[in-house]
């Protein structure tokens, strides 16, 4: 078993410990070709630092890791745990190699610079044929580190217990455009949202308006005063009449109702009496002898129309 | 408004009476307007009434202060269960000489001259009955003792009370479709009204009561032809017409109407009925109505009026919602003229 610089590596700082499996004479072991350890460096670790390392190892083609012999990641000492393993595996040649990558984390307190070792694993590796499954073994050995202590055992005296401690580190000031902008966003969100909701329940400014439908008659009713000559004109002003009032209650309204209707909407009482001359003139126009002597013309109609759209706006 | 022209004053002349004729029949029965009225109107639409309502709220009453203040001939059967055909129309006993005698019975007694019967508790005699009342009703004739009896003034009222359910024999869909109304009767919500009633002694009697109306108030002989008179003289204009159908096309399919009603399925709810026969009964009784108004044309509230009583018994909902009829019905019948714009 040998440690041997390795080229290409050395010149990338990476020390490398080569681990050649010599023992020939058993089949099994002939089947893993090398075993290699890598390290950064083998020094200047204090506690806590990550100690990284990557294994790799070269079998004979058909050979997979058998995962279950992969050292488990956690604590491995009191003072060293195993961070993470990864397992990536490429063909080199006519061999296979298995890089393992291995993150180690130092929790020794070391007091002065020393050595420590890290202990080596065996890993398993399986090679399935028509015949049966063969095993081989590969050992990664154990390798070291140095650790350093991080201060002075024994310090100067101080008078102030504080002047041990090293300042507060600075820290400078940030950006803080991105969080406003990200503030504004959100409650321009918020706000939408809010405004959604308040439409759905008819919050103000959403509160659901009663409809004008006086408003609306009075339009249609000055248009209709505007061409007096049309032979249909009369009718439909009183229809269009008919409709805003039914519209404002709501309900189909006959002549007989209109007592009821001023009670339940005491705004129009202003117009009682313009509205029963109406729906006379409606009675005797659709239903009866057809209009008399008090027919409503149409520019009445109109000016009856105005004054209910005024009386529906103070409503 | 009274532009009647002048060869109508035969039917000014009867308005007034007709307003004596509500006025006498008003004085015996407090607090029942609406269906003092709707009686008015059945007697010139010439339409049998059925009355329905509460043990002793007035139902006959109320019908015998009608038939008293109409005059004519006036007879009443009393609903039975062992109530047959026959009873009505003959009656059979052993004369004091020993032999047995057929004679007339209530229906024939007074033939030609009948002008009111009344045939009380109508729902507790057997189909076998409701089956000659429907000949009656409908055609106002009989035959009995190999000859045809013709009754040209008679109008059948009936009462029924709706407490009771045991012993009795729901009317025919066809017999009430011949009824021109079903006018609900309650008791007088005015308090002044009850008072009268309970404490009066007037009104406990009723026989003294009854006679204490002027009699004959109106000619029956005479209502055939001036019902004719008012259903000729008073007009429908095409708005009316329209407004009508319109009604009966809601009633009938209210969903398609637009018309909900909470928790009901309007699809299903209206299983059939207003039948012509009942639309045309409407417009009758709205012409009635009309001419008693004063005016000589139809307006939509003639129809609104007496819209409940003609046409709510003769609309048949599914069986799932005819326990709830009675609700129903008027929600239906108020969202009918809610819906349909008149004009």
């Amino acid at each position: 078993m040998t440690i041997l610089p390795d080229g290409p590596v050395l010149r990338t700082g990476r020390f490398v410990l080569l681990a050649a499996c010599l023992a020939l004479p058993a089949p099994a072991e002939a089947q893993v070709r090398g075993v290699e350890v890598r390290t950064p460096r083998p020094f200047g670790y204090f506690l806590g630092d990550l100690v990284q390392a990557q294994v790799d190892l070269v079998v004979e083609p058909g050979f997979r890791v058998q995962a279950a012999s992969l050292p488990q990641p956690g604590a491995l000492t009191y003072w060293l745990d195993l961070r993470t393993v990864s397992v990536s595996q490429s063909d080199m040649g006519d061999a296979r190699r298995v890089r393992l990558a291995l993150t180690y984390q130092n929790f020794y307190a070391a007091l002065d610079a020393r050595t420590l070792e890290i202990p080596g694993f065996t890993v398993t590796f399986v090679s399935e044929s028509e015949h049966g499954a063969t095993t081989a073994k590969a050992e990664v050995p154990p390798w070291s580190f140095n650790v350093s202590p991080l201060r002075e055992v024994q310090p100067p005296a101080r008078d102030d217990p504080r002047d041990y401690m090293r300042p507060d580190g600075q820290v400078g000031p940030g950006d803080p455009r991105a969080f406003l902008m990200g503030a504004a966003g959100s409650a321009a969100l918020a706000l939408l949202g809010f405004a959604g909701l308040a439409r759905d329940r008819t919050w103000w400014p959403f509160r659901a308006r009663r409809g004008r439908p006086f408003a609306i008659a009075a339009r249609r009713l000055r248009a209709l005063a505007r061409e007096p000559e049309a032979a249909t004109g009369q009718r439909d002003a009183l229809l269009a009449l008919h409709h805003a009032i039914d519209a404002a209650a709501g309900r189909r309204l006959l002549a007989d109702d209109l007592p009821g209707f001023l009670d339940a909407h005491p705004a129009y009482r202003g117009e009682a009496a313009g509205l029963a001359r109406f729906f006379e003139a409606s009675r005797r126009t659709f239903f009866g002898p057809g209009a008399g002597h008090d027919a409503f013309s149409l520019g009445d109609l109109a000016s009856l129309g105005q004054r209910l759209a005024r009386a529906e706006r103070a409503a | 408004m009274n532009q009647f022209r002048s060869g109508d004053a035969m039917l000014t002349d009867w308005r007034a009476a007709a307003g004596r004729f509500e006025a006498a029949v008003g004085g015996a029965v407090l607090g029942q307007d609406r269906a003092i009225r709707l009686l008015t109107i059945a007697l010139f639409a010439r339409g049998h009434v059925l009355l329905e309502g509460d043990v002793g709220v007035g139902k006959t009453t109320l019908l015998r202060a009608v038939a008293r203040a109409l005059g004519g001939a006036y007879e009443r059967v009393e609903g039975t269960v062992d109530m047959m055909p026959t009873d009505l129309v003959y009656h059979t006993y052993l004369a004091d000489d020993g032999r047995p005698r057929v004679e007339p019975g209530p229906v024939l007694r007074r033939s030609e001259d009948l002008s009111i019967f009344f045939f009380n508790e109508i729902n507790r005699a057997r189909p076998q009955v409701h089956a000659l009342l429907l000949r009656l009703m409908a055609e106002r004739t009989l035959t009995a003792f190999n000859r045809e009896y013709r009754f040209p003034n008679l109008q059948v009222f009936a009462d029924r009370n709706r407490v009771e359910r045991e012993e009795t024999f729901e009317l025919p869909a066809a017999a009430r479709d011949r009824f021109l109304m079903e006018i609900g009767l309650e008791a007088p919500r005015d308090a002044g009204a009850r008072r009268a009633l309970v404490f009066d002694p007037r009104f406990h009697d009723t026989d003294a009561l009854i006679a204490a109306i002027p009699g004959a108030v109106l000619d029956h002989a005479a209502l055939p032809g001036i019902a004719a008179a008012i259903q000729h003289g008073i007009q429908a204009s095409p708005a009316i017409e329209a407004y009508v159908i319109g009604l009966w096309e809601a009633l009938v399919r209210p969903g398609d109407a637009g018309i909900r009603l909470p928790g009901i399925d309007m699809e299903a709810l209206v299983q059939g009925g207003a039948s012509p026969r009942g639309v045309a009964f409407l417009v009758r009784a709205a012409r009635v109505r009309a001419w008693l108004e004063g005016r000589d044309w139809m307006v939509p509230e003639d129809i609104r009026a007496i819209f409940p009583e003609i046409m709510g018994h003769r609309v048949f909902l599914e069986p799932i919602y005819e326990m709830r009829r009675a609700s129903i019905v008027p929600d239906l019948v108020r969202a009918v003229f809610e819906t349909v714009p008149a004009p």
